[in-house]
């Protein structure tokens, strides 16, 4: 049984996914991308081999993806995590929707995709300049309510009045303004919701410049974040399909890629 | 066939013009000499007071034709006149405006004219957009003289020396039968005061003609009738001048040599039919332009002359140049 | 007795704004001709001009007047034909934009700062005589005075901000004629016909030899590498023009055999790109060397540092003095697609054009960060192009070297949507 991975290596962590011959995820791997990410990519990569069974031999093409791409010289192939990420988006909603438009917070940037019908990337939109609007804007703000990342959902939809406005542009400086919240008594589950909507509306002006087409998709760690999600919804008015497991899109479509393309070179 | 293609489209057009003018030069207006006839109808101004003509411009038989009593003008007589009319437009089909450019004794000497300048060293003036805009317009009017003026005579309105009143005021009939040694025309008609007028501003339509000429490129066919009567019917011509608007960069080079100062030719990208109405068809346009197809003369909708880059490079000879020593 | 302490040699400002330069330019040019296939013979030479200027900072021009240009814009025939050279001072230093950007607003044009920081550090292996500058982008217009207060001699050239009206033109034909009798009185040079007419020739044949290596690109294995293309180009700003001409003959007969040995400068699988928008300038090549880096080439530019140098060609119709100058105004002004006009329409039809002849697969139009005018005009090209169905992507960039794993991306991403199409049209 031939095996094909895609690994997607971030500023934050290091994504893994490996697929079999029917593009069906197999197992997947979400570990720290620390300051030796070649290492410990091809660390983490071996213990999923181990975890799943799989003989290294099986594994027949490899394809990475993300900021640390190159580095990684024993993937076969390396594509951006724009094109990995629409692959993977198109695959993971099959049955479900056709995504058209592809929205992505990462620990440090986030991205809008669209897509054409046949599932080609046709347009697409970065922030790569600036926090406020990624991953990183949660952690900061979840850490200076002294809450849990994965805590942040709760407090969201226990949010009594409307969302607080946030200022800052920038989400070391949006500290400062939390501190200032808290101050004046405002109730943390206020201010959660604030930042979530926020951060929706900045990712509303990212995905505008690509246009919004029906068959959206959201992916990336904050997509777990069920109050972020339905800032976003609300801010663009309308429905978003979560996939499953939306850290490891990209790495999927990297995987998904690493299949197509070994079909191809042993079709000719 | 690409040889042959690239052997016109590099062509040098001014060498080509002038030969070309020499010939039917010397056709018009000393034909009679070799016993070429060509007819009444030809769409040039050359002129008919010429005895030795070997080709007369339709105006003065057009004139004398339509100055009939108005009965008899649209009577069953005038088949003549519908003939003379058709064979005009024929001939006028074949070239379209390069008449003009190509085959005019009045446009020829003008050319000459410009010629003695350059000798000279003389800079050429132009008029500048406001001035073009309104003097295109008298061409018109002299088109009316030449139409109205006979109809009128014929329904008695305006007395006989009115009949060919465009041909008294017209330059060619006191320039070209100079070339076969007659001044007869140098002359103020004292027959009536309506003829002396007329005369006496031929006189001077003359002088202006030398001397606009001398300083203006093809000063006069700004306000030709003929230029305006082919305008009429341009459309139906065999030959036209073609823009691909798509390939024009606007540099205006054409615009730059063009004698009759037309800026259509540069800023308008959309036509693709760029003759206007002053357009001699002299094709330098298509010479000064550096672009591939971007303008280009087309016979029966087949490419015949188009710009090139090449070409253009040959004719301002920058395809080649030696270091000297600085 | 004392001991002799080893003397710490300490660099003035000038021996390390020269160091830092070089090793930019050093940088570059090592990329270019080890990162891909193998380069062309004929470009040796301009390698080699560039290690001579812009590493070892020798002087050119040690026997000729020197006009300093800031813009496209000067007529090169003029200044050519009162014996001197022109050098086009757009700068592409790093090293000079750190340098000016203490002079100037945080949000500047990065090339305007380097062009600055180049002047105020008074460090010129070619020192310009006398400086010229047209009034065309704010930033350049008001750097006239800054260079002035240094001490040049500096003339500014009044350039319209619109092209369609006969008043336009007028005004550009008198500033040049003004310009031609400022300068010739400046150089105590008359302007000769016969001088002029040369000039006109000479660099009439120096573009008449770019439009035929630049044809060649047209084919379907293009011979020549983007980044060349521009090493050439570029070299036109400040070589000895003799020296040019002679060196791009031998580049053309090179190519030619390449195209017939179809050979192709990248891979058949590469998807050809129009680049378009703020010059790129050596050393600052780095978004066309990302987008070749990434297995894409580039087939025709339109920007003011490469193409359009050699586009609009001068015709006279008869050469007398003032015909010709005339004729060489309408060259700078009436073809120009310079973003600092109010219309644009002739910017868009010339890359529509462009797309269509090289057959290209998409364009990439990158403004420099602070570059107002191309910032502006970018939102009218990308849905021109959407309209004509041509892929366009859109990166600003500036002079700083780390703009690295930002730029990549997005480049890459554009090349591989490009290279899936191909695939599904096939």
């Amino acid at each position: 049984m031939n095996y094909f991975a895609g690994i997607d290596i971030g500023s934050t962590a290091i994504k893994i996914a490996i697929v079999d011959e029917n593009r069906a995820l197999v197992g997947q791997k979400i570990s720290a991308s620390g300051s030796m990410f070649y290492k410990y990519a091809q660390e983490a990569l071996k213990e999923l081999l181990k975890e799943l069974n799989i003989d290294e031999s099986d594994l027949v093409y490899t394809v990475s993806t993300g900021y640390g791409r190159k580095l990684f010289k024993e993937a076969d192939e390396n594509i951006s995590e724009i094109t990995a990420n629409a692959i993977g988006a198109r695959e993971a909603a099959r049955g479900h929707c056709e995504v058209k438009t592809v929205i992505n917070i990462g620990g440090q940037d986030s991205k809008a995709i669209s897509l054409d019908n046949d599932g080609n990337v046709v347009n697409f939109s970065m922030n790569d300049r600036c926090a406020a609007g990624t991953g990183k804007f949660l952690d900061v703000v979840a850490l200076k309510l002294e809450i849990g990342v994965d805590e942040l959902s709760e407090y969201h939809f226990k949010s009594q009045g409307t969302p607080l406005p946030i200022n800052s542009t920038c989400a070391v400086f949006a500290e400062s303004e939390i501190i200032g919240l808290l101050g004046n008594n405002n109730s943390v589950e206020d201010i959660v919701a604030g930042v979530h909507y926020s951060i929706a509306k900045r990712i509303v002006k990212l995905v505008k410049r690509v246009g919004i087409k029906e068959g959206l998709y959201f992916d990336g760690g904050p997509a777990l974040n069920g109050g972020l999600v339905n800032a976003i919804e609300n801010e663009i008015g309308k429905e978003i399909f979560i996939p499953e497991f939306p850290q490891i899109t990209t790495s999927f479509g990297a995987a998904v890629l690493a299949q197509e393309s070994h079909q191809y070179e042993n079709a000719i | 066939m690409k040889k042959i293609r690239d052997y016109i489209n590099n062509a040098d057009i001014r060498k080509f013009r002038f030969w070309l003018q020499l010939f039917f030069f010397v056709i018009f207006v000393f034909g009679a000499y070799f016993s070429i006839d060509l007819g009444h109808e030809i769409p040039v101004l050359s002129c008919g007071y010429d005895r030795e003509n070997g080709g007369m411009c339709y105006f003065l038989p057009l004139q004398h034709q339509l100055a009939r009593p108005l009965d008899l003008l649209f009577s069953v007589a005038s088949i003549t006149v519908l003939i003379g009319f058709l064979t005009f437009v024929l001939w006028f089909i074949v070239f379209n405006k390069a008449w003009c450019g190509y085959a005019c004794p009045l446009g020829t000497m003008q050319d000459w004219l410009t010629s003695l300048r350059k000798i000279f060293g003389i800079r050429f003036s132009t008029y500048n957009q406001t001035q073009f805009d309104k003097l295109k317009k008298i061409k018109y009017f002299m088109l009316a003289l030449v139409i109205l003026a006979p109809i009128l005579v014929g329904m008695g309105v305006l007395g006989g020396e009115w009949r060919t009143a465009f041909c008294e005021i017209c330059p060619g009939r006191m320039i070209t039968p100079l070339f076969v040694g007659d001044t007869s025309q140098w002359t103020i008609d004292f027959s009536s005061k309506s003829a002396m007028v007329l005369t006496a501003l031929g006189m001077i339509i003359t002088g202006l003609f030398i001397v606009g000429s001398f300083f203006k490129k093809r000063f006069f066919c700004f306000f030709c009738p003929m230029s305006a009567m082919h305008y009429i019917f341009s459309d139906a011509a065999l030959i036209r001048l073609k823009k691909d608007g798509d390939k024009c960069t606007k540099c205006g080079d054409c615009y730059n040599v063009c004698d009759m100062q037309i800026k259509d030719i540069a800023d308008d990208v959309e036509s693709t039919n760029i003759l206007r109405d002053d357009c001699t068809l002299c094709m330098k346009c298509v010479a000064a332009c550096p672009e591939d197809d971007a303008l280009h003369v087309d016979i029966l909708n087949m490419k015949v002359f188009t710009s090139t880059k090449d070409g253009f490079a040959k004719r301002m000879q920058v395809n080649k140049w030696e270091a000297k020593d600085d | 007795m004392t001991k002799e302490i080893n003397k710490h040699h300490i660099e003035t400002p000038k021996e390390k704004q020269n160091r830092h330069k070089a090793m930019e330019a050093a940088a570059v040019l090592e990329k270019i001709k080890h990162e891909f296939k193998e380069p062309a013979k004929a470009m040796d030479y301009f390698y080699d001009l560039y290690d001579k200027v812009h590493c070892k900072h020798e002087a050119l021009h040690d026997d000729k007047v020197k006009v300093g240009t800031m813009c496209i814009q000067v007529p090169a025939e003029i200044v050519h034909a009162l014996d001197a050279t022109p050098i086009r001072l757009c700068n592409g230093f790093y090293t000079d934009d750190e340098i000016g950007s203490d002079l100037l607003p945080q949000k500047s044009c990065p090339l305007v700062k380097a062009t600055i920081g180049h002047f105020v550090s008074d460090n010129f292996s070619d020192k310009p005589d006398v400086v010229i500058s047209p009034t065309t982008c704010d930033q350049k217009a008001k750097s006239g005075a800054i260079i002035e207060e240094r001490g040049y001699k500096l003339f500014d050239m009044e350039f319209p901000r619109t092209k369609e009206s006969e008043e336009s033109r007028e005004y550009w034909r008198r500033s040049v004629r003004k310009f031609t009798a400022q300068l010739s009185n400046d150089l105590n040079k008359k302007l000769t016909r016969k001088k002029l007419k040369e000039s006109i020739t000479k660099i009439g044949y120096a573009q008449h030899l770019y439009h035929q290596l630049n044809s060649l690109r047209k084919n379907e294995n293009a011979p020549i590498l983007g980044v060349d293309m521009f090493l050439v180009t570029n070299a036109f700003f400040f070589d000895n023009i003799n020296n040019w001409i002679s060196a791009i003959k031998p580049l053309i007969k090179e190519m030619e055999q390449r195209v017939k040995d179809e050979y192709n400068a990248a891979h058949k699988r590469s998807p050809r790109i129009v680049y378009t928008g703020s010059p790129p300038i050596f050393p600052n090549l780095k978004i066309p060397l990302t987008i070749e880096e990434s297995d894409a080439i580039i087939v025709a530019d339109e920007t003011c540092s490469s193409n359009r140098m050699f586009n609009d060609m001068v015709s006279v119709d008869e050469w007398f003095v003032n015909d010709m100058v005339d004729a060489v105004a309408d060259r700078y002004l009436k073809g120009c697609t310079c973003p600092i006009f109010t219309k644009n329409s002739d910017r868009i039809r010339r890359i529509v054009e462009l797309v269509r002849d090289y057959k290209a697969d998409g364009v990439v139009y990158q403004a420099f960060a602070g570059c107002q005018v191309y910032e502006m005009e970018q939102r009218s090209v990308l849905e021109a192009m959407e309209k004509e169905g041509i892929p366009i992507l859109y990166v600003e960039s500036d002079y700083s070297p780390n703009q690295g794993g930002q730029l990549t991306t997005r480049v890459e991403a554009f090349i591989e949507s490009l290279k899936n199409r191909r695939k599904k049209r096939i």
